[in-house]
């Protein structure tokens, strides 16, 4: 066993579980704080910069997160392993978190003492022994990007650096800083860069202090709603009675958003920094993490947080010898998409099921009908982030009325799909155009779906609006958790209404009657729409139930989830009065509304298409050109799908 | 003790109490369907919503009260809501209302329907004549299960079938059910038809009621034979 | 042992789970977690992970035990959707219906892999005992759209599938029918 960071320097070291010292933390980096050794000091500095660069200035770095491992990390670590040992190459082999950027999954990042660290992206297992060999033989010429320039290695100035490629440039990595650096299951090294000086500083200051700093900072909830996070937390400490309960909402589940999951992946530890700030500040004594079942990594890095946290002193009696204890357990939760709302969630917790009316809020009766204050995952890094850094830095960003940053997924029709971090206040086009790269050459961004099933479109005429939750509900979207999808001129505005409306019909918990009936007779609508059988009233029929909806639901879900129709009637009317009156679909989407034809010059005669359509409509000999018969034709889409050389086309 | 302001006026409830109380407090009414007190506040049928200064709308059956708040019962929009979420549940109801228990009195959603004019409860609800009674089960013709309710049901009540004065329910389940129950007992088609012409037939909304009538007509008959 | 037994189920049978083994199991379950309501959605969330399924005499024994009433445990059992009250195939592929999925066609390749596997909209299992086919939220694995992914019951195996096509779709199932076969032979020669 080497030493730990985390262990005593010495004997002279007096700390215990039992008798936490009050310095803990910061005696980890600044050396030994009680007693003045050379001896202890230069362990700890040797240690952290071994913690830094590895052990053997060789460090190899591959990215552990649900992405990554999906497009194939753990085939390329295994291949790296295989390498350095067949090799005999001296080399510390660690994982890292994923750096946000999606697109060029797997990344791995080689770094030596002496050379840049060089950053390669989609790598196969196939490429690990050449980039190995290249790298280490001074050549970093097939980098995709440097973080750091030496001016030794060939090639170095092919290479852009990280900072200065425009998806890096523009962003400002604030609680994301450690994503993609930091070994998200080592607690060593998140202390080694700086971690749990937060709750460090937030233990020595009174409870309203810390209040008064978010406050300051102008934090809100990252969640959705944009609630302020320090009324959230006045209200809850206010509240008389000792037995509070605090929960991270890690039930992720707006398809298209995956910043908490990113974050709790990949630096787990901030997080849970976070929500012991949290518990200690409205008096709290028990913690609960709520974690999506869907994403099972996410679950794990945080119990492996928790137990090391737990390990060292950080949960537990007498946290840091301040006399607040606290401990977390960490639920799976089964799989409900209602269960983000608070409400829901709260009694998942206790083992019921559906949302409930609020007020009473959960920060004055919640879990158990105790007061409980439920936080968003980004929230709580961002409260850890600011207790560290001060709250200066943090209230600079933004606008006005919202401060700090905000991390964005964009996915879709873009080139650059990741999860983004930018000031609130940055434009929609900003975002999705230089740093996620537009839609690619010959395509239009036609809108962008913000906030998943709850959020709206937003047209392409809007995209300089700045992201804020008050601008945005303007435009008819929310920020939602930050999920933006780019939907460009291949997409129906009408298909992805009814996507989005099947979505909340299906997560529906059939509690009250506007979300449970009228969701569906809104579903029933745009699929008569989408088939080519809707009538102009229909149009109208949408516009007043979802307002209804909207109104008289129960929960946030219900009270959301009209928006993805209104906002398409608002902004895409013409599509849907195509689809009404012409009984076309511009965008060649919806089946009943398209004219299936093979394209003579491209058809090679297999007579796949015939063998499989249905209505036999397809006729053709064999080694000739096949035609369909637009009267047999039901518009299945069969033949457009088996067809191997693509000759089927729509019009 | 809390002092809340009910359309403009004040009444005292205690502490801890509902919006709902409030209101009854003051003399004023708001429709509600699921709340029982002490058994059931779960807030889920949304019919008992008032409004706030902000423009929320909220449950008064489950909204707790504070002091100084101004809530309003009766708007156009809370009218329009109301009616909406009615017509909501009454889209999903099953229409049954010849077997329900609650047959001939005491059904919240008839009382709501009449109220509010959503149409779609048939005659059926209203009638006292039950089982073996019932002069569908009779073999009469009697167009109770097609006919919007409302008129309080006098015929049936002294025995005669009804005619349909008030005009049909146009739902289409409701009409295949009627059609499957009058091939069950046996009513004369024929007859039944007349019945349905006497009043129905001069207005051109209801044409597609005789339509759908006919198709189920011819395939319940289908399956009969 | 248990899985083995339960891949000779056919589909709609659930009578061959062994009562005396249900009792044992379940009363393990409750004394781990001291049958609090609390704990009720893990301790069916080992019950699944145990049998790949709750089954409804588990259930029963759950209820029996811990005093909390049928009903509610059946309320969980229904609301979330991670509780699957029908065996599961083998393999489950689980097709990503999330927003970036959507637009990129997965609607369609779910509707191919019914045809492929030969499902109607009333199954989800295909009679062999095989594959079942779930719609499953985001992964967030938005990057690879469209996504599927293939776990096997007891969820030791987990294969996520990027960019996938209507073509390719037929490939990867006769994969997994090849894959599954052999495993359930090797299983059911471990038992002899």
């Amino acid at each position: 066993m080497t030493w730990n960071l985390m262990d005593k320097c010495c004997d002279k070291c007096w700390h215990t579980l039992e008798y936490p010292c009050r310095n803990y933390i910061r005696c980890r980096i600044e050396g030994p704080l009680c007693h003045d050794d050379p001896d202890c000091r230069r362990k700890r500095e040797y240690r952290i910069r071994e913690i830094l660069y590895g052990k053997t200035g060789f460090k190899i770095k591959v990215p552990m997160a649900s992405c990554t491992i999906a497009a194939g990390a753990q085939e390329v670590y295994k291949a790296v392993l295989d390498e350095v040992k067949s090799r005999g190459i001296n080399a510390d082999v660690t994982i890292s978190g994923c750096m946000g950027m999606c697109y060029m999954d797997p990344w791995i990042e080689l770094s030596k003492t002496g050379m840049p660290s060089a950053i390669y992206a989609n790598v196969k297992p196939g490429q690990v022994s050449k980039i190995i060999s290249e790298y280490l033989g001074g050549d970093v010429s097939s980098a995709y990007a440097l973080r750091n320039h030496t001016g030794k290695a060939k090639g170095e100035d092919k290479v852009p650096l990280l900072e200065e490629l425009p998806q890096w440039k523009n962003q400002v990595r604030w609680v994301s800083r450690n994503c993609g650096i930091v070994n998200p299951e080592s607690i060593e090294e998140y202390i080694a860069l700086g971690g749990y000086r937060g709750l460090d500083k937030a233990l020595k200051m009174k409870p309203e202090e810390i209040i008064e700093i978010i406050k300051k900072a102008g934090l809100r909830g990252r969640g959705g709603a944009g609630f302020p996070t320090w009324l959230k937390w006045k209200i809850a400490r206010e509240q008389p009675g000792d037995v509070k309960y605090v929960i991270m909402n890690a039930d992720e589940g707006d398809p298209g958003a995956f910043m908490n999951r990113l974050l709790a992946e990949s630096d787990p530890h901030r997080v849970l920094e976070g929500l012991i700030i949290a518990a200690y500040t409205i008096g709290a004594s028990k913690g609960f993490i709520f974690v999506r079942a869907e994403k099972p990594l996410m679950a794990e890095r945080l119990s492996k947080a928790v137990e090391q946290a737990r390990k060292y002193g950080l949960l537990g009696k007498n946290i840091l010898g301040r006399g607040f204890d606290f401990d977390v357990e960490v639920i799976l939760s089964a799989g409900a998409f209602v269960c983000g709302e608070e409400t829901a969630l709260i009694a998942a917790i206790e083992g019921r099921t559906r949302p409930r009316q609020r007020p009473p809020y959960p920060a004055t009766k919640g879990l158990w009908g105790k007061p409980t204050i439920i936080n968003n995952v980004e929230t709580l890094a961002h409260v850890a982030t600011i207790m560290a850094e001060g709250w200066e830095k943090f209230a600079s960003m933004g606008t006005e009325k919202t401060k700090g940053t905000k991390m964005f997924c964009v996915t879709g029709a873009v080139q650059r799909t990741g999860a983004y971090e930018v000031p609130v206040g940055t434009t929609i086009k900003k975002l999705v155009e230089e740093i996620a790269g537009g839609p690619g050459e010959g395509r239009r961004i036609k809108a962008v779906q913000i906030g998943g099933p709850s959020g709206g479109c937003v047209p392409a005429s809007l995209l300089t609006t700045p992201i804020d939750y008050e601008t945005l509900q303007k435009a008819g979207a929310i920020m939602g958790s930050g999920g933006i999808v780019v939907i460009d001129d291949k997409s129906c505005m009408v298909d992805v209404a009814k996507f989005f409306t099947s979505f909340t019909v299906a997560e529906s918990c059939g509690k009250c009657f506007p979300c449970r009936i009228g969701m569906k007779i809104l579903y029933d609508t745009l699929t008569r729409i989408t088939e080519g059988k809707g009538r102009e009233e229909d149009l109208e029929i949408l516009r007043e139930l979802g307002e209804i909806v909207r109104s008289a639901s129960l929960c946030a879900l219900g009270g959301t989830a009209p928006n993805p129709v209104l906002s398409t009637l608002r902004y895409f009317e013409d599509e849907y009065l195509a689809h009404v009156r012409d009984k076309k679909c511009p965008a060649k989407v919806c089946r009943n509304l398209v004219e299936y034809w093979i394209n003579p010059e491209k058809c090679i005669g297999c007579g796949t298409c015939k063998q499989n359509c249905p209505s036999n409509a397809i006729s053709g000999e064999p080694g000739k050109k096949h035609v369909i018969d637009v009267s047999k034709c039901i518009r299945c889409g069969q033949c457009f799908i088996v067809c191997p050389v693509g000759a089927v086309e729509k019009r | 003790m809390v002092k809340v302001i009910v359309n403009g006026k004040e009444v005292e409830v205690s502490e801890g109490s509902v919006v709902l109380d409030a209101i009854k407090k003051t003399g004023y009414s708001v429709p509600t369907l699921c709340f029982f007190k002490g058994v059931y506040n779960e807030a889920a049928c949304r019919m008992c919503l008032v409004e706030l200064p902000n423009g929320k709308l909220v449950p008064s059956c489950a909204y707790p009260v504070s002091d100084g708040l101004k809530i309003t019962t009766d708007s156009e929009r809370l009218r329009k809501t109301r009616r909406m979420v009615l017509e909501l549940i009454l889209a999903v109801h099953k229409m049954k209302c010849y077997q329900c228990a609650r047959k001939g009195g005491f059904c919240l959603l008839l009382d709501f329907a009449k109220e509010f004019g959503v149409e779609g409860i048939p005659v059926c609800a209203e009638c006292p004549l039950h089982g073996e009674d019932c002069l569908l089960v009779k073999g009469e013709p009697c167009l109770g299960f097609l006919t919007v309710a409302g008129c309080g049901s006098p015929c049936t009540r002294e025995g005669t079938p009804c005619f349909g004065c008030r005009g049909p329910v146009t739902r289409e389940d409701v009409i295949e059910s009627a059609v499957k129950r009058f091939i069950e007992h046996g009513v004369d088609l024929r007859d039944l038809h007349s019945r349905m012409k006497l009043f129905w037939s001069s207005f051109p909304q209801f044409k597609h009621v005789f339509d759908l009538v006919l198709k189920y007509e011819k395939k319940y008959m289908g399956e009969k034979k | 042992m248990q899985t083995a037994t339960l891949l000779q189920l056919k589909h709609g049978q659930t009578k061959l789970v062994d009562l005396k083994e249900v009792v044992s199991f379940v009363r393990s379950i409750v004394e781990c977690y001291g049958g609090k309501r609390q704990y009720l959605m893990r301790m069916m969330q080992e019950i699944q992970k145990h049998y790949g399924y709750l089954p409804r005499e588990a259930l029963e024994e759950l209820s029996k035990q811990t005093g909390i009433p049928l009903v509610d445990v059946l309320n969980i059992a229904t609301f979330y959707h991670q509780f699957t009250l029908e065996p599961p195939g083998y393999y489950i592929i689980w097709v990503c219906m999330g927003t970036a999925c959507h637009l990129k066609g997965n609607a369609d390749n779910y509707d191919i892999l019914k045809n492929i596997l030969g499902l109607d909209n009333h199954s989800k299992t295909t009679k062999d005992g095989l594959f079942s086919l779930e719609k499953a939220r985001c992964f967030g694995a938005c990057s690879l759209a469209p996504v599927i992914m293939i776990t096997s019951r007891d969820g030791s195996e987990r294969y996520l599938h990027g960019h996938v096509d209507p073509l390719g779709l037929r490939k990867i199932v006769a994969k997994y029918r090849s894959k599954a076969i052999k495993k359930i032979k090797e299983k059911k020669g471990g038992r002899k």
